[in-house]
Parts: C-alpha cells; sequence; structure tokens
C-alpha cells in the first residue's frame, strides 16, 4: 500500500506524521512550507483544494483533517496496537481524545495566527490573545485531570494513536501557557517528546520554522 | 438513561438532533451562558472545563461532539446513522466529521471576539475579517459538494449531517449566505426532517446573537 505524506514543519500534519513512524510503516513524504505559496500551487490544490496540510494519499484515497487521518490509519493497521476498535473497553475514551485534540487545536490556532502570523502588533487584539490563552490553559484542565491518576499516556492501557494527536499540541501550548499548575501535562509533554518516533518527526535543523521562540507571552491589556 | 447537558444554538444541539433521528430518549439538562449556571459545582463535577455538550450515557460521560456522534453511531447500528470501520464511505464519514469541527472553530473564535469581548469589541479587524474569509472558504467547498449530492455523503443522510447543526445556524451571522444556493436547499431539507423539528422544539431560545449580521468592520 503506497503512503504519502503531505507535511508543513510543525503544523498539525505533525500528528500523522509521527503516528507513521510510531507505527513504522513505509510512506513517502512531501514537505511544503508554511509561508510561501507552495500549498496554493496548481499541483496541491489538485490533490487539497482546501490548501492546506495534512493531506494523507493512501490507497487511492486522500484524507485531508489530521484526526481523521489518525483515526484511520490506527484502525486499517490493527497489528500495530494503536487503536482502541469499536467494543473495546476504552473505546469512548480513545475517540473522545482523539477529538479533544482539536478544543486544544484551535485555541492553539488562533494563538499562532495572532503572535506569529500576524508580524505587525497593530494586526492584533491583546485582549483576544489574553483570552485564547486563558482558554486553552482551561482546556488543558481536562489533560491534567485525565493524567491525575498516574498513568503515562491518555489512556490506562497505554500509548495510542489519541497520543499523537493530543501530544502535538501539548507540544505547541507550552509556547503559549505556563505549565507551572499543570505538572501532569508537563511531565507527559515530557515523555512523548523523548520518544524515538517523535524525536525522528522533528524537524531537521536548517529549515524554516513556525515557532521560533520557547514562549509567546501575551501582551498586556 | 441518558442525559445530555444542553445550551441551545451550541454544538451541543448536533447530539440532540442526533438523538431525535435515533429516536432515543434523554433527559435534558439546559445551562445558560449569562447566568453563571455552567460554572456551578453540580455542572464542574460533571465536566470539569464547563463546556457543553457532555453526554451521559452507558454509564459513561463523553465530552466531544465528534466522539458522541462516533460513540452513538457504533454502539447503536441499527439506525444506519454511521459508516463504521470497513464501509466504503468511512473515509469520507471521518472527513466531514473533522471538517464540521474546522469550521466550528472558526465560528467559536467569531462568536468570541463579536460577542464576548465587549462592545464595542476590542477585537482586531484584520482577525476577524481573515475568519470571515475562512468561513467563507469552507462554506463554499459544501457548496460544491452539495450542487451534486442531497446530503454530505453520497450514500444519503448520515449523523455527518447532524453535526452541521451547529454550524450552519451560526454562519449566517458572520457570512452573507446568499451566493451559496446549494447550502440555502440544503438547510431547507434539514429544516424539513421531523427529528431536526423536534429538536428545535426542545432546544430553546438562543442567548448568543444580538443582531441579525455581524458585517467585517472596515480595516
Amino acid at each position: 500500500m503506497k503512503i504519502t505524506l503531505h507535511h508543513a514543519h510543525e503544523a498539525r500534519s505533525f500528528r500523522v506524521l509521527w503516528l507513521l513512524e510510531e507505527m513504522g510503516l513505509d510512506y513517502e513524504l512531501v514537505v511544503h512550507n508554511f509561508f510561501d505559496k507552495s500549498l496554493r500551487s496548481p499541483d496541491y490544490l489538485e490533490i487539497n483544494p482546501a490548501a492546506r496540510v495534512p493531506a494523507l494519499e493512501i490507497d487511492g484515497k486522500v484524507i485531508v483533517e489530521s484526526g481523521a487521518s489518525v483515526e484511520y490509519l490506527c484502525e486499517i493497521f490493527p497489528e500495530k496496537g494503536l487503536g482502541r476498535p469499536a467494543g473495546d473497553a476504552e473505546r469512548m475514551e480513545y475517540l473522545d481524545m482523539l477529538h479533544y485534540a482539536e478544543s486544544i487545536g484551535q485555541h492553539m490556532a488562533n494563538l499562532t495566527q495572532a503572535h506569529i502570523v500576524l508580524y505587525k502588533p497593530e494586526m492584533r487584539s491583546p485582549t483576544q490573545m489574553n483570552l485564547e490563552a486563558r482558554r486553552l490553559h482551561k482546556v488543558l484542565g481536562r489533560l491534567e485531570r485525565q493524567l491525575s491518576d498516574g498513568r503515562d499516556y491518555l489512556l490506562a492501557s497505554g500509548f495510542s494513536g489519541a497520543d499523537c494527536a493530543v501530544g502535538y499540541g501539548v507540544e505547541v501550548a507550552k509556547r503559549f501557557v505556563s505549565f507551572g499548575d499543570l505538572p501532569h501535562c508537563a511531565a507527559y509533554g515530557a515523555r512523548i517528546a523523548a520518544r524515538p518516533a517523535y524525536q525522528r518527526s522533528l524537524p531537521p535543523e536548517d529549515v524554516q520554522r513556525i515557532y521560533t521562540k520557547d514562549f509567546y507571552e501575551a501582551p498586556d491589556v | 438513561m441518558i442525559r445530555l447537558h444542553h445550551i441551545p444554538f451550541s454544538r451541543s444541539f448536533r447530539i440532540l438532533w442526533l438523538l431525535e433521528e435515533m429516536g432515543l430518549d434523554a433527559e435534558l439538562k439546559h445551562y445558560s451562558i449569562t447566568d453563571g449556571s455552567l460554572r456551578a459545582s453540580e455542572f464542574k463535577a460533571i465536566s470539569p472545563v464547563g463546556r457543553v455538550p457532555a453526554l451521559e450515557i452507558d454509564g459513561l460521560t463523553i465530552y466531544e461532539s465528534g466522539a458522541i456522534i462516533e460513540y452513538l453511531t457504533e454502539t447503536r447500528p441499527e439506525h444506519g446513522l454511521g459508516r463504521l470501520a470497513g464501509d466504503a464511505e468511512r473515509v469520507p464519514f471521518l472527513e466531514w466529521l473533522g471538517f464540521a469541527e474546522t469550521q466550528a472553530s472558526v465560528l467559536a473564535s467569531l462568536n468570541m471576539q463579536h460577542l464576548f469581548m465587549g462592545d464595542p469589541t476590542p477585537a482586531s479587524p484584520v482577525v476577524l475579517k481573515l475568519e470571515a474569509a475562512r468561513l467563507a472558504a469552507t462554506l463554499k467547498a459544501m457548496e460544491r459538494t452539495l450542487g451534486e449530492r442531497d446530503w454530505l455523503l453520497e450514500s444519503g443522510f448520515s449523523a455527518a449531517d447532524t453535526m452541521m447543526g451547529f454550524n450552519l445556524f451560526s454562519a449566517p451571522y458572520y457570512v452573507e449566505m446568499d451566493r451559496f444556493q446549494n447550502l440555502a436547499a440544503y438547510r431547507a431539507r434539514i429544516e424539513a426532517r421531523p427529528a431536526y423539528q423536534r429538536a428545535r422544539e426542545k432546544d430553546g431560545p438562543q442567548e448568543f446573537y444580538k443582531k441579525e449580521f455581524y458585517p467585517v468592520p472596515e480595516v
């Protein structure tokens, strides 16, 4: 089965890239530049008219939502053990965590837009940036509670595809909110970042990145 | 017993509508965005982050509307509203669930900036314009699909359509819908469904929007 992933360094497509690495699958990686017009090239618009990453080409299909890609890959490669199929005792929690990844993702995306994509301060709203950071912190409260029984990963049985979906968001969220009062989230972030498959998915040293600062402070209102 | 924690006109309407499509009896607990009921301790015990929906079902509590839709269609396959693992439409079904949330995140951002930051809003006009354009682009993608078929999936109505129970009714506050004729016809088909009508009767009055339309400010 031929698999091609269209990716931009540090974008949501990281979730899918990391999962492919965890699964040890053969795939072709096409890296697009997040900042120039390459996602708007006619060739790429053929693949994904929405001009976004990820796009996962698999088995003659194209999947453009990262959550759908993660769920589908885990489903069609059950032998990798990274999904929790229908009927599994952890199925509901697995699904809830997969979708929770986008509850984190939307605040993260709004903050990325405000701090990074909008390059001039006068384009930004400090009120919105503060509110988004507070909301992101609040949403992470759910993860803090999920991990509070001392488990290493989202599900008690161990690492799953849901960790690829949520874990990416945790790593980006660290750049926008302080994890001082989220000790379980902080430890979880360190645990996932230490995984060899995660590290293999990181961008090489010399490329343009979305995130160039460790922390983006919300401006004073 | 099934219990849905609900705010009128929010993402939880997706679930309220789907429960009606499935003919499942559910107890409905209403909350308001204005009276502090979301921050009350009884609700915090159910939903620690204070968000709706929350669905209590089969001895579990589920929070994310997309996950609830997957869970309901999987555990109640007799209604035929999901496209389960192995189905030929599995990928488009999952994609539409994801698409609906991508679109809803733009709507949620517009709601926050237009409605909840003060009047006049201290939002950035650049951001409001960007978000409205982004929303219009997602509507245009739907408009194309719905030119070819009645529902999001080729095989017919599915739970993916119920995800639009929030989106399609919030979008007209931010984007002029006249240019999306297929979407208008789609919305009319939705509104003609008895289950949708029953769900709206139970929904309650919306407390989000004070105006008919929130235009993009001059930059």
